[in-house]
């Protein structure tokens, strides 16, 4: 955005609805002599303006889109591609089939049990982590002595790698020399001498999978709302506090209420983060047989990885597409993240 | 345009045999380094111990010593990732020029392979064994050279067998009551090891089902839902009932519980032959024997497993430089301390002369004529190895049957 070149164009403070773009006059004779006006253009004028001003912006907003198309919408259209194709084992294509990949899917028995496990995994960690979090930032908000090492550590978990701490978990989970296991051993609480297989039952490895998974989420959640906490006027605490309004009610009706935005990023962002997680669970359920700790993203991978069926594994991804984008929608419509408090 | 490109060159190479295919890789497979004359051959294999690929190192050095005009480029992937990034590399056009895999029939049947006779030379052809080259066989033509052969063969603990008064099975029903005995000493002993998690199911599997007079299929048909498989399957239930395996043996993987075998606390567990090198290495103390799998009325059975080398046709223009390594390979001053160092069992009819007076393999080599393969000639047994990783397991919690019918039906659909 230059600011240097246009002083002349529309007088600071002029109630425009939209704010125009900085780079539009710039070096353009925007318009001819209307330019003056922003305020009262012709009707007809208004579309072509735009559409100038569009061309104008292209040269800025352009490797921003080129980006864009290469690396978020090309790999999307060649798996909506795949999704019809029919590819053979080793990968060559074989030619189109239609919808059958996704009569496969859905066709398969066990879909509907890891569509069901899967939003759970999902609304369970999202929740678990955001309650979590806000206690944490509540605290992090807090001045105390050591209060900078704490907000260190609390990123740990997100400086280190996803998969390297969910192995240390698994191999702490483990019979025989799990240390996790060990110290259950020796309180009494498991009384097999090895341990108890955690990671070899779906039930409990998927468990420990959603404690890895909230672990792993709180330092972004914690921050996220901690700079939302950063935002809140002290001025309206005080206010708060004069009225003689306690801290929970304080909380509840000042603070909260605040948190909105940070809040509704948080959750959103965490949504699509957990639903797209692979790592956790495939470390934590990855030896188990059969499809009872599985959630939609595993099974894209055991697709592709046992039976290499990249087509079928393309419909899922397909599936699991929409699945996201019907969730953040349900969620932006009901909690509306961008309405002002 | 150049992924339409790339997809109609994949069509055709699939429709017309040894078609030359035009290069729309990125420089993967088809860029001759024509500045120097070099020819470059990629080499992707996986890694079977830590040491794999230093070896593959040295074997590539001492081959560029002598073909200056000769440029190989190693890939080493773990066995987790290997058949993903092979069906990734053919989908993008870059097939590696040689590849060290197992399941091969489903390349040779999109036509992607060069028969095995075309890439060696008459003598290194003769040189193999030939039951092993057999079964590398699709439709009477070799398509993959063997590589490394291993058996399986039991390991008791000894220690432990005393300790529950009893010896070493040569049948199920001493091997049921061995390992009930073993498992009842408590302190978190197992009697019997039996890993039927994701790693390596299709191999314990074997050594239950064919140990029952069973069979995976041949080259034409996968047969697992199959009567003759049931006694196995129903005597894994019979074991793991009676509790004379480890816990949670549908989901334990082979390699962690080896370990908890080498550190002593499992009485018998079916084992390799780096095995041997294994307990050497990290509990040299270990006090154990290696015996024959028991069967169902005893007779001897094993599994053997073969691993092999195979070549992509990719351009057709580098077939001299691909014969020439794969020569280079199998002389038995290289070949025989490779399959040394990884302890495999070698292919080789000149290899097995070099290593018959191991000790360490002699179990083995001896099992080997008994030995039973994988049907892996055929096309849809790649798809019936993975259903067994994914679904096998179950068998701990479900019927036996339905197991067997659940594997065949995700083999038959893959």
């Amino acid at each position: 955005m230059s600011t240097t070149s246009d002083v002349s164009s529309t007088p600071a403070g002029a109630a425009e609805r939209r704010p125009r773009s900085g780079g539009s006059d710039s070096g353009q004779s925007s318009g001819g002599n209307s330019g003056r006006n922003p305020e009262a253009p012709e009707n007809g004028r208004r579309p072509r303006s735009r559409r100038r001003e569009i061309l104008a912006a292209l040269p800025w907003i352009g490797p921003a889109l080129i980006l864009i198309f290469g690396v978020v919408l090309y790999p999307a259209v060649v798996m909506f591609f795949n999704s019809t194709r029919d590819i053979s084992q080793s990968g060559v294509d074989k030619g189109s089939v239609g919808f059958d990949n996704f009569v496969e899917v859905f066709s398969f028995p066990y879909f509907w049990p890891i569509f069901g496990r899967t939003i759970v995994w999902v609304v369970v960690v999202v929740a678990v982590t955001v309650l979590l979090s806000l206690g944490l930032a509540q605290i992090l908000d807090k001045a105390f002595p050591g209060r900078r090492i704490v907000r260190l550590a609390v990123i740990i978990p997100w400086a280190a790698s996803v998969v390297m701490t969910t192995m240390v978990v698994y191999y702490g989970l483990e019979p025989y020399f799990g240390i996790i296991n060990k110290f259950l051993v020796d309180v009494g609480l498991v009384d097999t001498p090895e341990g108890y297989g955690w990671t070899r039952n779906p039930e409990t490895a998927f468990a420990w999978s959603i404690v890895v998974a909230v672990f792993v989420s709180l330092p972004f959640t914690t921050y996220t709302i901690l700079a939302g906490l950063a935002t809140v006027p002290g001025d309206i605490v005080e206010a708060a506090k004069m009225d003689g309004a306690g801290p929970v009610r304080t909380y509840f009706g000042i603070v909260l209420p605040q948190l909105r935005g940070a809040l509704s990023v948080a959750v959103l962002i965490n949504i699509i983060n957990v639903f797209n997680s692979l790592p956790i669970l495939k470390v934590m359920t990855g030896s188990i047989p059969g499809y009872d700790a599985d959630t939609i993203m595993t099974l894209i991978f055991k697709y592709i990885q046992n039976q290499h069926k990249i087509d079928v594994a393309s419909a899922l991804s397909v599936v699991a597409f929409l699945i996201v984008i019907v969730i953040v929608a349900v969620y932006v419509r009901v909690v509306k993240p961008m309405k002002e408090v | 345009m150049k992924k339409s490109l790339r997809f109609g060159s994949a069509v055709a190479i699939a429709a017309v045999a040894s078609m030359t295919l035009a290069s729309c890789g990125f420089g993967g497979g088809g860029d001759d380094d024509s500045a120097s004359g070099a020819t470059t051959i990629d080499l992707l294999v996986p890694s079977y111990s830590d040491a794999t690929q230093g070896l593959w190192e040295d074997v590539i050095k001492g081959f560029e010593a002598e073909n200056t005009d000769i440029d190989v480029k190693l890939e080493v992937q773990s066995w987790d990732n290997l058949e993903t990034v092979i069906a990734t590399k053919i989908q993008a056009g870059e097939a590696p020029d040689i590849y060290n895999g197992g399941p091969f029939a489903g390349f040779a049947a999109d036509d992607l392979l060069y028969p095995a006779e075309d890439v060696v030379s008459p003598e290194t052809y003769s040189d193999f064994q030939d039951s092993f080259l057999a079964n590398a066989e699709v439709d009477g033509t070799a398509y993959a050279l063997p590589l490394i052969a291993s058996a399986r063969a039991l390991f008791v603990n000894n220690a432990l067998l005393d300790q529950a008064g009893v010896e070493a099975p040569t049948n199920w029903d001493e091997l049921l009551d061995a390992a009930t005995k073993v498992s009842a000493l408590g302190g978190g002993i197992a009697g019997y090891g039996m890993p039927l998690g994701s790693e390596e199911a299709q191999a314990e599997a074997a050594v239950w089902l064919w140990g029952g007079g069973g069979t995976f299929g041949d080259a034409s048909t996968i047969t697992i839902d199959d009567p003759s498989n049931l006694p196995g399957a129903e005597q894994i239930k019979k074991m793991i009932d009676a509790g004379a395996t480890q816990a949670d043996p549908g989901s334990t993987d082979r390699s962690p519980l080896m370990d908890i075998f080498i550190q002593g606390k499992i009485g018998m567990q079916v084992g390799l032959p780096p095995t041997v090198g294994q307990i050497e290495e990290n509990n040299p103390d270990l006090d154990y024997s290696i015996v024959p799998i028991p069967t169902q009325d005893g007779s001897p059975i094993t599994v053997g497993v073969m691993d092999q080398l195979m070549a992509f046709q990719n351009d057709g223009d580098k077939q001299d430089a691909i014969t020439k390594f794969l020569d280079y390979y199998y002389t038995s001053d290289v070949y025989v301390p490779w399959v040394q160092a990884e302890g495999f069992l070698p292919v080789t009819k000149s290899g097995a002369d070099a290593l018959g007076g191991e000790e360490a393999l002699k179990p083995f080599l001896d099992v080997l004529p008994d030995a039973q393969f994988y049907p892996s000639t055929n096309p849809g047994w790649s798809a019936a190895d993975s259903a067994f990783k994914a679904l096998f397991g179950q068998i701990q919690t479900k019927p036996a049957q339905d197991v067997l019918t659940e594997v065949q039906a995700q083999a038959d659909a893959g």
